[in-house]
């Protein structure tokens, strides 16, 4: 029994991990990588391009590419000029453009040998393409190895993806959710979302039990996910799930469980503020791809009139896997990051201070008998410092990195005074008595930016249950109108709302509040950097979100109303695609949840949160795109509202109201899905 | 999991071959294709670089090899009790010392020389920066090799200081007394224990040899003098005395050599560090000679502009 967790935790390789083997194993000519300190110095370009680009820089720094013998990264498109002899190792998307440019190259004769890796599976006519090209450049023979390397997804974390950054808008939420979209264009989101997905589980080596709610993008999604991977299984000769790609012991005991969800079903978390470091990092700030861009302003001084504007400068940083203060602290509440920034500040101090002490016993020397016979001692020390030197220097660079997001952090939160809009969120969400009216908070001119306000209202109302009277909503919009909010969004959760109040019951987000723990903290008390007066150290109580609360169901095979009607797609059975009745009885311990539509750190760190007290089982967290708030309220803000009235959904008849569906010939078979639904379920 | 489809490209290759011919489609030139291989092939630069730096690489290859394979050899130090295979005298590790040091010295010598050739005729920003990361490639896999043999060096030298240290264990001659033999042959007894080299087993029986005659002569000696039993425990005590002097003397001594070779180590680091530094500040001596020149030419500028 024990063997059996052991092997099961073992098998949870963090996706990060097994993405990155196989792009090195990919680096070093598609042959497994030995560490050989006496190796003879191989040397290679790697020419990607915007999609590459994604994929490689979250897992590999440029000095880890060095390492791998890499001596020039190009991008595809540039100008790029004939290196003699060195083996170029390409790494693309199989588009018509790409496979142009490589076959200019080859015509060009660039390169002294080609390894081509194709992120996602090539077409046999582009294979053809490229065949021509080198049959016409005589460059056969240089065309070394082509792979398809099924790496079409960025890992972010250990155990949270994206499917992709370039061609984001082509999957957003609002490319999904327009109802001018075409059945065609849907097949190709549709298509894009499960070509990505399928290339996570081959790299994963696992072939998933699926589940899905109905009547929703996920459900697409899973049909087809469901139909590749069972077209993959039964093709015996080509199967990408066969033994050997699966490693001993990995998921042969138990099959991890794929729980598709759509955005739809909980509009309020991404739009919700945040206390936890990483969720406030991209909440306030720009961060992207585990890169934070900050802008510092360099000081408030009056510069004298008629000089030029002081200009900003901009730092980035990197948040890896590397960094152990991330990786310890992305998930704390705010005020715990920033005492422990100060804690390491301090050690790294004493630490410096002990080697600076050394420096000035070393100066006794010679002066002093009794000095002598502490020199032993002391030369040790010394070399136990100057090898340390490099771990200390490591440190300061990363207290340095963070202190600086934390300070920007906290620049936002008492600006927009973020903590008040958290603590009010965590109520209304929760449903506790609310201590300050909502039209208090949203008139007060000192407290966020219209957009916190906005969102402040959008929560409330999408959790609250009953609608609020037309006066009510009056009184509101007025006052939000007064504080320069646009109300598009608000139209548009208005449909929303309806919608899914036919479909089901909104979700209730728990019943836990948060326990704000007085305004002084040890942190003031220490005159730190961190002063955080009139800033609530408030406490996160642990409640699970709408998502999180489904994948317990689902996993835990719990029975819920909410849940018991999912679809269950298993691509290993022989017949049959679809029934309702799950064949598994035992609960899953291995779980991947993908938001269609869009997800966020919050989400990701609610579930985080969740299994940690779950021994031995883990959750990968991904989604089609990650958006903050603001980029949330931009898509949909712009969503054109075509179905006015709400009664569009429960009589087919009746045409669409607005001018410019007219125009339309008539509502996409997705859109039907939608409204078929809707009567469906109409009580 | 990555899937190969090399053979299905070949595939390909073979379909678009057949499918050309067949629709009589010339395949970059049809018959004169072929020909314009042949001319296509030979005026490519096959890269005068590439195959020097591939030249040096295959030398340092050799010298790691022949490093690996005397390895063994080298640092045994029981050779001289071992049989004729495995044996190896100073004056051959001697030889590879130097053979390494030549060795090593004409190669980073060559890798200079490309380093200056490299950028000579080349307009292209990628090429130099491809040559001047292979050139560093190449430094690489020389420090490393380099380390196999500081290594081996490294723990021979040990091994010599060992040895000599001990072989100071000898006492001098002629000067201690019948009862201080016994006690060196004591004292040299536990000492004899601790070391691990049984090279030192020489050493006591070398000593016991000597005092062998001494004794003799003392015997002799004996007769004619009648030493009191004051004497007699004045000489001991005295004896005891030295020999706590020499055992103290013998710590510090130790204690020192130690301290030296980490000092050595340390010096090591900080020469390395220095020799970084001189590089950074040499660029940063050329920024700040730009910056004065710069500085210089805006003040005249400024000084120019007639004063609104």
């Amino acid at each position: 029994m024990a063997s059996a967790a052991a092997a099961t935790a073992a098998a949870a390789a963090s996706i990060r991990e097994r993405q990155t083997v196989a792009l090195k194993r990919m680096l070093n000519f598609n042959v497994p990588h030995i560490k050989n300190s006496t190796g003879e110095p191989v040397w290679k370009v790697l020419i990607y391009d915007r999609f590459g680009q994604d994929i490689i820089s979250p897992l590999l720094s440029v000095k880890e590419l060095r390492d791998m013998g890499i001596t020039l990264h190009l991008l595809l498109h540039s100008d790029r000029d004939p290196i003699p002899d060195v083996p170029a190792v390409y790494f693309v998307m199989p588009t018509e453009e790409n496979i142009d440019r490589m076959c200019q190259d080859l015509r060009n004769q660039l390169y002294e040998s080609y390894y081509l890796n194709f992120i996602s599976a090539i077409s046999r006519s582009k294979l053809e393409d490229i065949a021509n090209a080198a049959l016409a450049a005589s460059a056969v023979t240089q065309v070394a190895k082509v792979f398809d390397q099924y790496l079409n997804f960025i890992t972010l974390e250990d155990d949270m993806f994206v499917l992709c950054n370039q061609n984001k808008e082509l999957v957003s939420y609002r490319a999904i959710n327009r109802p001018d979209i075409t059945d065609t264009e849907m097949e190709t989101v549709m298509d894009t979302i499960v070509d990505s997905l399928f290339c996570f589980f081959v790299t994963l080596g696992a072939v998933p039990i699926i589940r899905c709610s109905r009547g929703t993008a996920a459900e697409m999604v899973a049909v087809k996910l469901d139909k590749k991977l069972r077209e993959n299984l039964r093709d015996a000769r080509n199967s990408l799930f066969t033994g050997d790609t699966l490693g001993a012991g990995q998921f042969s005991f138990q099959r991890p469980l794929l729980v598709l969800v759509d955005r739809n079903i909980d509009l309020a978390t991404p739009l919700h503020h945040t206390w936890t470091y990483q969720a406030l990092v991209h909440d306030v700030l720009d961060f992207h791809l585990n890169r934070v861009n900050l802008e510092e302003s360099s000081g408030v001084e009056n510069s004298p009139a008629g000089a030029r504007p002081k200009r900003k400068n901009k730092k980035s940083y990197d948040l890896t896997p590397v960094d152990k203060f991330w990786q310890k602290h992305k998930g704390s509440p705010f005020p715990e990051v920033a005492e422990s920034v100060q804690q390491e500040l301090e050690s790294y101090r004493a630490q410096e201070d002990e080697v600076k002490r050394l420096k000035s016993i070393m100066g006794l020397e010679g002066e002093d008998e009794g000095a002598i016979s502490m020199l032993s001692d002391n030369t040790a020390k010394l070399t136990s410092a100057v090898s340390s030197l490099p771990e200390l220097l490591e440190k300061k660079r990363l207290i340095d990195l963070h202190t600086n997001v934390a300070t920007a952090v906290l620049e936002h939160i008492k600006a927009r005074k973020l903590d008040v809009y958290f603590e009010y969120e965590e109520k209304i969400m929760s449903k506790t008595t609310l201590d300050k009216s909502l039209l208090d908070i949203i008139s007060d001119p000192d407290a966020g930016t219209p957009e916190d306000k906005m969102r402040l209202f959008l929560i409330y109302y999408i959790s609250t249950q009953q609608a609020p009277s037309e006066a009510d909503l009056e009184q509101y919009k007025k006052a939000l109108t007064d504080a320069g909010c646009n109300l598009n969004p608000l139209q548009y959760i208005k449909q929303w709302k309806a919608f899914t109040k036919m479909a089901s019951a909104p979700a209730s987000y728990g019943s836990t509040t948060t326990k704000p723990m007085g305004l002084l903290s040890r942190v003031m008390n220490t005159g730190s950097q961190f002063v955080m007066e009139g800033v609530k150290n408030l406490v996160l109580k642990q409640q699970n979100l709408p998502v999180t609360r489904i994948l317990d169901n689902l996993m835990e095979m719990k029975s819920n109303p909410e849940t018991d009607d999912y679809r269950y797609f298993d691509p290993k059975m022989l017949r049959g695609n679809d029934s309702s009745v799950p064949r598994n009885k035992n609960p899953f311990q291995e779980a991947i949840v993908f938001v269609v539509g869009g997800g966020n750190y919050i989400e990701y760190q609610n579930l985080v949160d969740y299994i940690k007290g779950k021994q031995g089982k883990h959750i990968l967290y991904g989604c089609s795109e990650l958006f903050n708030a603001t980029q949330f309220i931009k898509q949909v803000k712009y969503i054109p509202l075509l179905f006015v009235a709400i009664g569009i959904f429960q009589k087919r008849e009746r045409k669409p109201l607005t001018h410019l569906n007219q125009l339309q010939p008539e509502p996409s078979s997705y859109t039907k899905i939608r409204c078929r639904h809707g009567r469906l379920r109409k009580p | 999991m990555a899937v190969d489809i090399t053979l299905l490209f070949r595939a390909s290759v073979k379909t678009v071959k057949t499918r050309n011919k067949a629709l009589g489609v010339a395949v970059g030139g049809g018959v004169d294709g072929s020909r314009d291989d042949l001319f296509r092939r030979s005026p490519r630069p096959k890269g005068d670089f590439s195959s020097r730096a591939r030249e040096v690489i295959s030398h340092i290859g050799k010298l790691r090899d022949f490093l690996l394979e005397h390895r063994k050899d080298y640092i045994n130090a029981y050779s001289h009790t071992m049989s004729e295979y495995g044996r190896m005298t100073d004056t051959e590790r001697d030889q590879i010392d130097q053979d390494a040091q030549i060795f090593m010295r004409t190669c980073s010598e060559a890798i200079q020389q490309l380093r200056t050739e490299a950028h000579k005729e080349i307009h292209s920003q990628q090429v130099k920066e491809h040559r001047t990361a292979v050139l560093d490639f190449i430094e690489d896999y020389l420090k490393r090799v380099c380390k196999l043999y500081s290594e081996q060096r490294a723990i021979r030298v040990k091994r010599v200081v060992d040895k000599k240290r001990l072989s100071k264990l000898e006492p001098e001659p002629n000067t201690k007394t019948r009862e201080s033999t016994s006690s060196e042959k004591v004292s040299q007894s536990p000492s004899k224990d601790s070391e691990e080299n049984p090279a030192t087993e020489e050493h006591p029986e070398k000593i016991l040899a000597e005092t062998q005659p001494e004794l003799g002569t003392w015997g002799d000696g004996k007769g004619e003098d009648e030493l009191s039993p004051e004497e007699i425990q004045m000489f001991e005590q005295e004896n005891q005395r030295l020999i706590g002097e020499m055992n103290s003397l013998f710590d510090e001594v130790r204690q020192i050599e130690g301290r030296v070779v980490e000092i050595s180590r340390l010096q090591e680091i900080f020469t390395e560090k220095v020799l970084q530094q001189e590089a950074e500040i040499d660029s940063i001596h050329q920024l700040v000679v730009g910056a004065t020149e710069n500085i210089k030419e805006g003040n005249e500028d400024i000084r120019e502009v007639p004063h609104l």
